[in-house]
């Protein structure tokens, strides 16, 4: 890293000036409070690694039977695109793509734009595609909701375990080391640090 | 607290991108770096974060009134709507799922709603008090707001996993659209919110 690096409080506007940091040292806004950033050396090794771990995850977790249902000699077998496919059929399209989007679409273009990002940075080219991919990562972000849906699978789970009996498939395990792997990996992305890396690269 | 003001970006004539947090002169359209447009404040914060907020609460309402989702049981349909699945919960005596749907569905929406109503209230004018704490509580907003999504994957793996022949079938109701659409307009009200708008009160105060 370069020296001290100047910038603003991103929710106070406190003028801030940034130190070399430490590993494991975080930077926050004097006034407010805000992490700004933190020292971690491996953060973006990390952060690709586990990226690449998720989207091999994501892969699976959308190939295999999610949930089944056995139920007086009915049998239903359900896969995570169906979640929002039989909304589709339904006729309930907004639904569909508000239900798809936050748990595979967003999460997958956030991996894609992830691994291309922090692939290009380690090697230290400049390219003109590095400054879009950066601000689609970061504007998809709020919009990935993987975690609540492992919570909306839960409650689901209980609701039908009153009325029928219901099949754990391969998906929902791959699905779970996703959401866990996905975390790590977004947790590892510093808006702050990236922004600077993808600056040193294009300068 | 400082006595004069804050060395803020504004104060030095100075812009911060919201996207890669580079400084640029204030006078400057778009950042240098990645070219996002670039505003010393969020445009028109105030009144985007209240017009955003009003339409979500209206949409809470076909939200709790209408049928999240439809049970077809031997040809019986029956309708039964977010409170009414919270209520059956309790009564086969789920209380921790209940529980669960209830913060979900019912309590993060209207503490949202509340919390950024009464932000945005705070920041008309006047000097303002507490900053740190309304900072701390527009966090929170922003953190807790997709977690009401949760009814709205129930409806969805529900309808997808329950479909046993003309026994059983469920199916999503209007409910369903407009309460994630309140979730989704709740995030942009958050997202137009420019907590820089409380700090500003600071600098009067001692301006």
């Amino acid at each position: 890293m370069r020296e001290i690096q100047e910038t603003a409080c991103l929710e106070c506007d406190l003028v801030i000036e940034v130190e070399v940091l430490e590993t494991g040292q975080r930077a926050r806004c004097p006034r407010c409070g805000f992490l700004l950033t933190g020292q971690d050396g491996e953060a973006m090794n990390r952060g690709l690694a586990f990226a690449l771990a998720a989207a091999a995850l994501l892969v699976m977790a959308n190939s295999f039977p999610f949930l089944e249902l056995h139920s007086s000699g009915f049998e239903k077998v359900m896969t995570i695109p169906q979640a929002g496919l039989e909304l589709y059929e339904g006729g309930r399209t907004v639904l569909a793509g508000m239900v798809l989007g936050p748990i595979v679409f967003v999460p997958a273009l956030m991996l894609v734009a992830m691994i291309a990002l922090l692939v290009q940075l380690r090697r230290g080219v400049r390219a003109a595609w590095l400054v879009p991919t950066g601000r689609l990562l970061f504007a998809l972000n709020p919009w990935s909701m993987v975690e609540v849906f492992i919570i909306g699978v839960l409650v689901s789970l209980v609701k039908i375990g009153a009325m029928a009996t219901v099949v754990i498939g391969t998906s929902f395990w791959a699905y779970i080391a996703f959401v866990l792997c996905f975390i790590v990996a977004v947790g590892s992305l510093d808006r702050f640090r990236v922004w600077r890396e993808i600056e040193a690269c294009q300068a | 607290m400082s006595v004069e003001g804050a060395d803020t970006a504004i104060a030095r004539g100075l812009a911060c991108c919201h996207v890669c947090l580079k400084l640029s002169p204030r006078a400057s359209h778009a950042c240098g770096l990645c070219g996002a447009a670039l505003h010393v404040r969020l445009p028109d914060s105030r009144q985007r974060t209240v017009a955003l907020t009003i339409t979500a609460a209206l949409l809470y309402i076909p939200a709790n009134v209408l049928p999240i989702m439809t049970t077809v049981q031997l040809g019986n349909a029956i309708d039964s709507t977010i409170l009414g699945g919270i209520l059956l919960l309790i009564h086969h005596g789920s209380y921790p799922v209940a529980a669960v749907i209830f913060i979900a569905s019912v309590i993060v929406p209207i503490a949202k709603l509340l919390a950024l109503a009464w932000l945005s209230w705070s920041i008309s004018g006047g000097q303002g008090t507490a900053h740190r704490q309304r900072t701390r509580l527009y966090r929170v907003t922003e953190l807790i707001g997709k977690w009401s999504m949760t009814d709205v994957f129930v409806v969805a793996v529900l309808v997808a996993l329950i479909h046993l022949g003309g026994l059983l079938v469920i199916r999503p109701g209007p409910a369903a659209v407009a309460f994630a659409s309140m979730v989704i307009v709740t995030m942009l009200a958050a997202e137009s919110f420019d907590p820089r708008l409380i700090w500003d009160q600071e600098e009067k105060r001692h301006g």
